[in-house]
């Protein structure tokens, strides 16, 4: 059985961070910040799934980025990512690739963010890769600054 | 003859360092405020070039530690096993990266810290040179559900007393010797719709030591919710409890204690704790010859300062100063 726990703390869409993308004057997309709500910061490589909704639409992966430490990274890139270290007072930068941005005014953005809590193995599963996972998801809508 | 310092493990100031309320400079100088003589830092919380200590962030430390006189003198490392996503680490693995805690440790300027139990008993036996080499004493942390003389910390014990050496050690959890249930998971519960009678009964099934498929059993029989199911999977997980706490086991330990958690969920204002027996742990230690710290530590969120300043002031009075 799946044991998750949560702890919320922040909010794990930071308010008033959606904005436009711009490149060469043209909007390309557009980028909202998240946080990790937990009482300490874990390595990338413990996010188990990381994906989001925006206006009930999925985005695809190939068609964001998660930007932490001044390095924007893939998602496929996160699950090997055993050195770089997401701090609980630190957010993420989600980049979104959509030609045109997004339309002006408020939208919902529902975000899907599970870590494996690496110091806990879950009792009686203390073989393997069993440990309790961190529910860190959250939703919120913003109104996007042009 | 004991000599016993308090201090604060600033985890006890989490969820108002992770929230914006309170900023690491807040939790050092409320440390300082309260009395505490040293303080403990998690390194995965607090540190901001976790896993290093950094000229820049070690600078702003002192800077802090000079201003409000008081001592960093324990980090709270963590043993992540489950890091990667393929498999869990070897036991080499780890015990090379507590090998980098301890040099983070050391710059610190701390000279305890505390390892989890996920490190290996074998483990902390071949850490004990590098520890004597960085100058840190090393203690596992003894953590409710394990006890002193649980199976699990007998290994170690052995381990440590084959070692002969004095920088590997213990950091037991006052939460292991829990007398009651925890109060902020049974008013959660309670909260949440949880039945009183069904609690009491989940109370009395972890008291009489039954078994827990067969205690969640019986619950559900009796129509346990939601809520009485989460007390209960914490009444037979990290916070249990019993009418006989294992305090035989702690005196047999003593001589390898680094420090101690003086862990608290709630301090009522008459200066007791809602399920950790301090009026029976605290003499324990005052009669016995240690010499250290015992770090307060809150695990829950509400009124962290307020509830922090309680716990000293409980502790300075049943040690009689």
């Amino acid at each position: 059985m799946a044991v998750s726990l949560k702890m919320p703390f922040v909010d794990a869409v930071v308010d008033d961070s959606l904005k436009q993308t711009y490149v060469n004057g043209e909007k390309i997309g557009y980028e909202f910040q998240i946080r990790l709500s937990n009482y300490r910061g874990h390595y990338l490589s413990c996010i188990e799934e990381l994906s989001f909704t925006v206006d009930g639409n999925k985005i695809d992966a190939t068609n964001f980025t998660f930007t932490l430490n001044d390095k924007e990274f893939t998602v496929s890139q996160l699950p090997n990512l055993i050195s770089e270290f997401w701090r609980v007072t630190d957010a993420a930068t989600i980049k979104v690739y959509t030609p045109g941005g997004v339309e002006p005014g408020e939208h919902h953005i529902s975000l899907t963010l599970m870590l494996r809590i690496p110091y806990m193995p879950i009792p009686g599963n203390a073989e393997g890769l069993n440990y309790a996972l961190l529910d860190a998801c959250g939703s919120k809508t913003l109104t996007v600054k042009e | 003859m004991s000599d016993i310092k308090l201090g604060v493990s600033l985890f006890s100031f989490s969820t108002d360092y992770v929230k914006g309320i309170l900023s690491l400079e807040d939790c050092i100088r409320s440390a300082a405020e309260m009395g505490a003589e040293g303080f403990e830092l998690v390194g995965t919380t607090m540190l901001r070039s976790y896993p290093y200590a950094t000229d820049k962030v070690l600078g702003e430390i002192k800077s802090m530690t000079d201003a409000y006189g008081v001592d960093f003198v324990s980090y709270g490392a963590n043993t992540d096993r489950g890091l990667r996503s393929d498999r869990d680490l070897t036991e080499e693995e780890m015990l090379q990266s507590t090998i980098i805690d301890l040099k983070t440790a050391n710059k610190l300027g701390c000279k305890m810290m505390r390892a989890q139990y996920l490190l290996s008993p074998s483990a902390i036996g071949k850490l004990a040179p590098y520890a004597e080499a960085y100058g840190v004493k090393v203690g596992v942390e003894i953590h409710n559900p394990e006890y002193p003389t649980s199976p699990k910390m007998q290994e170690y014990l052995e381990v440590i007393e084959k070692s002969g050496s004095e920088y590997i050690g213990f950091v037991p959890d006052f939460g292991c010797f829990a007398t009651r249930p925890n109060k902020i998971y049974w008013d959660q519960a309670l909260e949440n719709g949880a039945p009183l009678e069904l609690l009491e009964l989940a109370a009395k099934l972890r008291y009489d030591g039954v078994p827990r498929q067969e205690a969640a059993k019986r619950l559900k029989d009796a129509g346990a919710n939601g809520p009485v199911m989460g007390a209960f999977n914490g009444m037979y997980g990290f916070v249990q409890f019993s009418h006989e706490p294992d305090f035989e086991g702690l005196k047999k330990i003593m001589p390898h204690v680094i420090y101690f958690h003086g862990k608290f969920h709630y301090i009522d204002e008459n200066l007791e704790e809602a399920s950790i027996p301090y009026g029976d742990i605290l003499p324990i230690i005052q009669e016995s010859n240690f010499n250290g710290y015992i770090m307060s530590e809150y695990e829950a969120s509400d009124d962290a300062l307020g509830m922090t300043k309680r716990h000293l002031q409980m502790q300075r009075n049943i040690l009689g100063n």
